[in-house]
C-alpha cells in the first residue's frame, strides 16, 4: 500500500495547531465537497481530506501518526511497522463492509465512505455515522448503535437507467479465523438496477451493510444512484432533451424525420413555419416510471454553405423573392 | 473470486414511496430535529398528524441527503443547509439551460 501524507494534503506544516488543522479542513471541505465543488477529482480530493482530517483532529491518531515519522514520502510503498499502535488505545484492523462494483462495467464504484488501504491497516474501521449526527462528522454529535448502515454511490448511463441494468457489488466483510485474528473476506453480490432509476435515487440492499457481531440484525446497503452525462440526451428529472439539427427548408415547409429516442428512432412531423430554439414535445419519452419522463425537442436550423454557384444562386433567389428583413423590430 | 449472487431484496425507493422521519434521519444521516426543521423551512414537504409521525416523499430524499452531507461535511447550520440546496439545485437547472442553450449555438 501507499503511504498518504496526511499533513501534505491538509496543507499544513507538522507543528499544526488543532485550531490550524480545523480551519484547513473547513477550508479544504468547502473547496472539494463533491455537493457543490466544480473542482477536478473533487470527490477523490474531498475523501483525502476526510481520511487526513479524522487521523490529524485526534490527538491520539496523530500522535501514532507522527511516530511513523517524516521520512515517508506521498504515496511511497508502506508496511505498518511490527509494533504499530503500541502504546496507542485505538484498535487497528480492517474496516467492515467496503464495497466496490467493477465488471462487467467499465466504470470505478466507489465506496462512499472510502478510505485508503493505509488508514484502515493503521486505524481500522472508521467511526462512521449512521444512526442520526453520526461519528465522523468532524463538528460533532456522535451516535451509537449496533451494526451501520453504508452508503456508496453507483454511476449509471442513461441508457442503464431507461433500460435498467445490473451492477456486481464486491463486498470485504472480515472475518474471524480459528487464531482469533481478523481476515478480509470479499463476497461479490449481483445487484439488479431497475429501469427508471433517476439522479439521487435509493436502492436499498438488505443486510448489506455492516454485520452484526452480537448476532443482531445486519445494516443495509444503499446505493446512491448517479447518471453520468450523455452525449445526445440532457436530462432533467425524468425529461430528456435533444437538440435536433434540422435543414430551413425543413423548418420553413415541415418535414417528418426520424429523432433518436431512449427507446430507438421515432418518426415525428415538424410543424411548418418552425424556428430555431423551438421545443417540441415527445410525450412519454423519456425515463419510464409511474409518470413516465417526455422528450423534448429542440430544433436548431442550419443552413448549408453558399459554396457552389448553385448554392449561391438558391440563396440569391430568396434574398429577390423573400422581402425579408430579421432585424425589422431593430430599426435595421 | 466467488459467484455472483442474487439479492433478491434489492429495493428502489421509488416516487410514490413515503418515508417515516424516523427512517429518513436513518438514510440522511441526521438528527430528528434537523428533519423537522427542515420541513418546517419548506425544504420538502410531509404529511402526518405530529412531526414524529410525518412522512416525506421519497423522491425529497436526494435534496436531504445533500442537506446532511453539508451538514456533516461543512458545519453549516439548517437554514444554511436549506439555503444551499435551494442554491445547488437552482446552480443545475441554470447549468442545464446553459447547455442546452450552448447545443443550439455550438452544436
Amino acid at each position: 500500500m501507499e503511504y498518504r501524507d496526511y499533513y501534505q494534503i491538509m496543507g499544513v506544516a507538522r507543528t499544526a495547531t488543532a485550531d490550524e488543522i480545523k480551519k484547513s479542513y473547513r477550508r479544504l471541505a468547502r473547496k472539494y465537497h463533491p455537493d457543490v465543488s466544480k473542482e477536478k477529482d473533487a470527490e477523490k480530493r474531498f475523501k483525502e481530506v476526510q481520511e487526513a482530517y479524522e487521523v490529524l483532529k485526534d490527538p491520539e491518531k496523530r500522535a501514532a501518526y507522527d511516530q511513523l515519522g517524516s521520512d515517508y514520502k506521498q504515496g511511497q510503498q508502506f508496511r505498518p511497522p511490527p509494533d504499530w499502535g503500541s502504546g496507542f488505545e485505538f484498535r487497528g484492523g480492517p474496516r467492515q463492509g467496503r464495497a466496490r462494483a467493477g465488471a462487467p462495467h467499465t466504470e470505478e464504484f466507489e465506496d462512499a465512505e472510502g478510505f485508503s488501504d493505509f488508514f484502515s491497516s493503521l486505524f481500522g474501521q472508521r467511526g462512521f455515522g449512521g444512526g442520526g449526527a453520526g461519528g465522523g462528522n468532524p463538528f460533532g454529535g456522535a451516535g451509537a448503535r449496533a451494526a451501520r448502515d453504508h452508503h456508496a454511490r453507483v454511476d449509471i448511463d442513461l441508457e442503464e437507467a431507461y433500460a435498467g441494468t445490473t451492477r456486481t457489488l464486491e463486498l470485504k466483510r472480515p472475518d474471524l479465523k480459528p487464531d482469533g485474528t481478523l481476515d478480509l473476506k470479499t463476497h461479490t453480490v449481483k445487484v439488479t438496477i431497475p429501469a427508471g432509476v433517476t439522479e439521487g435515487q435509493l436502492i436499498r440492499l438488505a443486510g448489506q451493510g455492516e454485520q452484526s457481531t452480537g448476532g443482531g440484525k445486519p445494516g443495509d446497503l444503499y446505493l446512491e444512484v448517479h447518471m453520468k452525462p450523455n452525449r445526445l440526451f440532457q436530462l432533467d428529472g425524468r425529461d430528456v432533451t435533444l437538440t435536433l439539427p434540422i435543414t430551413p427548408w425543413e423548418s420553413a415547409l415541415g418535414a417528418t424525420v426520424t429523432v433518436p429516442t431512449l427507446g430507438g428512432g421515432v418518426d415525428m412531423r415538424i410543424p411548418p413555419n418552425s424556428q430555431s430554439g423551438q421545443k417540441l414535445r415527445l410525450r412519454g419519452r423519456g425515463l419510464p416510471g409511474q409518470t413516465p419522463g417526455d422528450q423534448y425537442i429542440q430544433l436548431k436550423i442550419v443552413v448549408p454553405p453558399a459554396n457552389t454557384p448553385e448554392a449561391k444562386a438558391v440563396f440569391e433567389d430568396m434574398k429577390q423573392k423573400l422581402n425579408f428583413n430579421p432585424r425589422a423590430d431593430l430599426g435595421g | 473470486m466467488a459467484t455472483p449472487n442474487n439479492v433478491p431484496d434489492a429495493r428502489l425507493l421509488g416516487e410514490a414511496d413515503w418515508i417515516a422521519v424516523t427512517d429518513v434521519c436513518r438514510l440522511c444521516l441526521i438528527d430528528l430535529t434537523e428533519v423537522v426543521e427542515l420541513i418546517e423551512l419548506g425544504v420538502v414537504t410531509s404529511r402526518g398528524p405530529t412531526p414524529a409521525e410525518w412522512l416525506v416523499p421519497a423522491a425529497s430524499l436526494p435534496r436531504l441527503r445533500i442537506a446532511g452531507r453539508l451538514m456533516r461535511d461543512l458545519g453549516v447550520n439548517v437554514t444554511g443547509a436549506a439555503l444551499a440546496v435551494e442554491l445547488i439545485e437552482s446552480r443545475g437547472d441554470l447549468e442545464r439551460q446553459v447547455r442546452r442553450l450552448e447545443r443550439l449555438i455550438h452544436g
